[in-house]
């Protein structure tokens, strides 16, 4: 068991974001979470990148508990998330954004000294090149590494943000809101970059509202409502579940 | 002694008044424009040399000079809007440095005009009142009610009036604000029109208490950002007690520490406060 | 790196240049490169605003002076207890500042208010530091050539090699940093600093550590400012000073290497080149400062390196 939360809670002064939520994630499954607006899940995901602090309850990561532990340790432990507006600097180009994302590989080459990494960055950049350029392939990017950011389309914006969070080599990936604001083609070639991600070994747990693109390849699905788990389980169990029904009231499936 | 500490607490407040106006117009053209308007120092300047002017010069009555100069504040502030501030909306960085470099300008401006040489106004209304031992200039007490006034005629006029309540709803939301036909670009410029005037009159009345230098206004815009944030910037009655407690605190504290570093206690507890209440004392976080 | 070779011609300049005014102008546009360089590795890098650099700048100068006279030792001594001194106050100020996550625009209000601080400290402390009459400096600082031994650098062309060679040692120190994993953690702060924690990176740690090395380089401008000018005053801390580096550096261009230095160059030699009663001066750099951020959010050199479509910046 790769991650554990028990009792997650987070409220915001009267407000009740996340209240008292538990799940297990296995490693190499995926796990989907999904509820309208307001339910809670951009929340969880920021509690469990260690970007809020909980209110009460606890997550454990590999049996240590690391909630509240500050965004750069979970991240070195291998959990990290990414954002669902990826803001990106228009100067500079795809490729650029993904070695600004090496702090994490660089910290984990065994074979280099600090000084000489100042003095002649040179040696360890090629390491980290090949590196990033794995994860742009990874992510489908590999065609567009030296167009400036700014004319990348929005697909392509959230693809890098995926890019940027694979250079960490995360054992656990959070990902907020893949889907959204996104067509129809581009949700293929997201759902096609998930497989390869589950595939390359990555664990994936995954955040949305568009419930069908989920249900089609998550291993497990949460469903949340105001903050509460209403649901868990297989993704068409859940679909089924009358109180989800109850909760997408008026909600068409997306074909 | 306590008459002494109850009359440094009133000087300050009325200090703290000075402070509060600036304040109020460096929150307002945050909260519209989404900018620091650093050379509102500059519009005070303004005002207060355009008030001595008509007044000992041009031989007009106070009152009279008073809003001759409020208007010409205005104006500048407009022209300074259309021709600057309308580029750097929202963009922080961008509005601080053409500030700065409206202060050089204007600051320059001023010395070319009027040089160092201190201008005193004529006294306009002469005596004090006294309370037992403490002993307030008339001119000190009218100046504070004036402003006062201001302040409170403004927090009104935001509140009730129309104009008000849509600036306000463009603070909150411009987004909406725009899509209910709230008149967006009229607004912001109206916002900086504005501070600026409330920056002159504020000047106005400097002018009839203390004497005038073209660097009052560099020390006064640095005392109302302190007010502004302080209070914590949006909140506009805030911004006159944000005044009153910079200026209380540099009175009182010159009583018991040395007061060559005045400036440094309001400085002082801007900080603390900042660090504990990171949106000021009454704001909230936006 | 390349892009330092520009600094060559500098070197050679003396040659054919005997003019004591250009010299001269050259002289302060090395130092206050200094700082400008200094303030960009914190803001075009970090992207944090600082308005604590100039005070850096006058700790700097009156640090190592003090240190000079009171303890006897040389020049390039007491600036080690003036960047002692200047790490010290900026780990407490950063701390106070990152600690308390403070916004961007809070923090530069809070080193604003300790700039002033330490700028009354300056003026009030009068028995140490003479107050608003400042101190003459009469010490200057001494080289080890080999061949001519320990030299005091004192006429126009020492100071311009001394001065100039420091300015390329800063150089090539910020050109290092910024291609460094430092550099780019940097970057990644100033792109989102939510951002950057996710993807492993201690920012806080990162934030205090740019502002340290910026007022580190800051006092090292202010030693030579100092030192060359043969006065130290309490001004040399006021905002005026943070200000006008931050004018360098955009002007220049912000988030370049060498933005600073030609910032620092046009800034400078401004008021040589036009001739104008003092007040006007100020309004003219006004001016310019205000046009430069309408038309020229990139600076010079950004707008030249749009222009070559390179990309000078060392992100």
């Amino acid at each position: 068991m790769l991650l554990k939360v028990e009792n997650l809670t987070k409220r915001f002064g009267g407000l009740v974001a996340v209240s008292d939520i538990s799940f297990a994630i296995e490693k190499g499954e995926i796990i989907g979470i999904f509820g309208p607006n307001g339910s809670g899940k951009t929340t969880l995901l920021s509690l469990l990148a260690g970007l809020l602090p909980p209110t009460a309850g606890r997550v454990f990561w590999k049996g240590r508990d690391i909630a509240g532990e500050r965004p750069n340790v979970i991240a070195s432990l291998g959990v990290i998330k990414t954002f669902q507006n990826p803001q990106l600097f228009s100067e500079l180009s795809v490729f650029e954004h993904v070695m600004i994302a090496s702090f994490l590989a660089f910290t984990r080459m065994k074979d280099h000294s600090r000084l000489r990494s100042f003095l002649s960055p040179a040696k360890g950049e090629t390491t980290l090149r090949l590196r990033a350029e794995k994860a742009l392939t990874l992510c489908r990017l590999q065609d567009t590494a030296t167009k400036p950011a700014a004319e990348l389309s929005y697909g392509e914006e959230k693809m890098l943000g995926v890019a940027m969070a694979m250079m960490c080599e995360p054992e656990l990936l959070l990902l907020d809101e893949p889907a959204s604001g996104l067509g129809n083609d581009e949700i293929q070639n997201l759902e096609n970059v998930l497989r390869d991600l589950r595939a390359h070994g990555t664990t994936l747990c995954i955040i949305d509202h568009k419930v069908a693109f989920l249900a089609k390849f998550a291993d497990q699905a949460i469903a949340l409502q105001q903050g509460c788990k209403i649901a868990a389980g297989h993704p068409y169990d859940v679909l089924a579940d009358p109180g989800v029904v109850k909760a997408y009231l008026g909600r068409s499936h997306h074909a | 002694m306590l008459q002494v500490i109850v009359g440094q607490i009133l000087n300050g407040i009325i200090l703290g008044s000075l402070y509060g106006i600036i304040a109020l117009g460096v929150t307002m053209t945050f909260g519209i424009t989404g900018i620091v308007n650093f050379a509102l120092g500059q519009f005070m300047m303004i005002g207060a040399y355009a008030t001595w002017y008509f007044t000992d010069l041009a031989m007009l009555p106070f009152p009279v000079a008073v809003v001759l100069a409020v208007v010409f504040a205005a104006a500048a502030g407009l022209i300074a809007d259309q021709a600057l501030f309308r580029f750097t909306r929202n963009n922080l960085v961008n509005g601080l440095l053409v500030s700065i470099g409206l202060i050089s300008v204007m600051e320059s401006g001023a010395l070319l005009l009027f040089t160092t040489t201190p201008k005193n106004m004529d006294v306009v209304i002469s005596g004090s009142w006294s309370l037992g031992a403490i002993t307030l200039p008339r001119m000190k007490v009218v100046a504070f009610l004036l402003l006062v006034a201001v302040i409170g005629l403004t927090w009104l006029g935001l509140s009730r009036a129309w104009l008000g309540r849509a600036t306000r709803a463009y603070a909150q939301n411009p987004e909406a604000a725009m899509l209910m036909g709230v008149p967006t670009k009229l607004l912001q410029t109206g916002v900086v029109v504005y501070s600026c005037a409330l920056a002159g009159f504020g000047g106005a009345l400097y002018a009839s208490l203390f004497s005038l230098e073209p660097s009052l206004g560099g020390l006064f815009i640095l005392k109302g950002v302190e007010a502004a944030i302080l209070a914590g910037v949006g909140n506009l009655l805030g911004a006159l007690v944000g005044g009153a407690i910079l200026g209380v605190t540099e009175s009182v504290g010159s009583l018991y520490l040395p007061s060559a570093f005045r400036d440094a206690y309001g400085l002082v507890f801007l900080v603390a406060i900042l660090l504990f209440r990171p949106a000021g004392l009454f704001g909230s976080q936006k | 790196m390349k892009t330092l070779l520009c600094l060559v011609p500098l070197y050679l300049l003396p040659l054919l240049v005997k003019s004591d005014v250009v010299l001269t102008i050259l002289i302060f546009t090395f130092v206050l490169s200094i700082l400008a360089v200094g303030f960009n590795i914190v803001f075009g890098g970090a992207g944090q605003l600082t308005m604590f650099h100039a005070a850096a700048f006058g700790i700097g100068s009156y640090v190592t002076f003090l240190s000079m006279l009171r303890f006897g030792i040389s020049f390039w001594l007491g600036f080690l207890v003036a960047v002692a001194i200047v790490i010290l106050i900026s780990i407490v100020i950063g701390w106070i500042c990152f600690k308390f996550r403070l916004k961007e625009f809070y923090f530069a209000v809070v080193t604003l208010a300790f700039a002033e601080l330490c700028r009354l400290v300056a003026l009030n402390w009068t028995s140490v530091t003479n107050g608003t009459l400042g101190m003459l400096v009469l010490e200057k600082p001494t080289v080890w050539l080999p061949g001519s031994g320990v030299v005091k650098i004192e006429q126009t062309g020492p100071w311009y090699f001394l001065t100039l060679v420091s300015l390329t040692g800063v150089l090539i120190f910020a050109v290092l940093l910024m291609r460094s994993w430092i550099g780019r953690n940097f970057s990644a702060i100033r792109l989102n600093e939510d951002l950057a924690q996710t993807l492993g990176i201690d920012t806080f740690r990162y934030k205090l550590l740019a502002f340290t090395i910026s007022n580190v380089i800051a006092a090292l401008a202010g030693a030579l400012y100092g030192f060359y000018t043969g006065y130290i005053e309490p001004a040399y801390l006021a905002v005026t000073q943070s200000l006008d580096a931050i004018a360098m550096v955009l002007l220049g261009g912000v988030s370049t290497i060498l933005g600073p230095v030609v910032g620092a160059l046009v800034l400078t030699s401004l008021p040589h080149l036009i001739e104008l009663p003092a007040e006007m001066r100020v309004a003219v750099y006004g001016m310019i400062l205000i046009l430069v951020i309408l038309l020229m959010p990139r600076g010079i050199v950004g707008l030249f390196a749009g222009l070559l479509k390179g990309r000078v910046n060392a992100a």
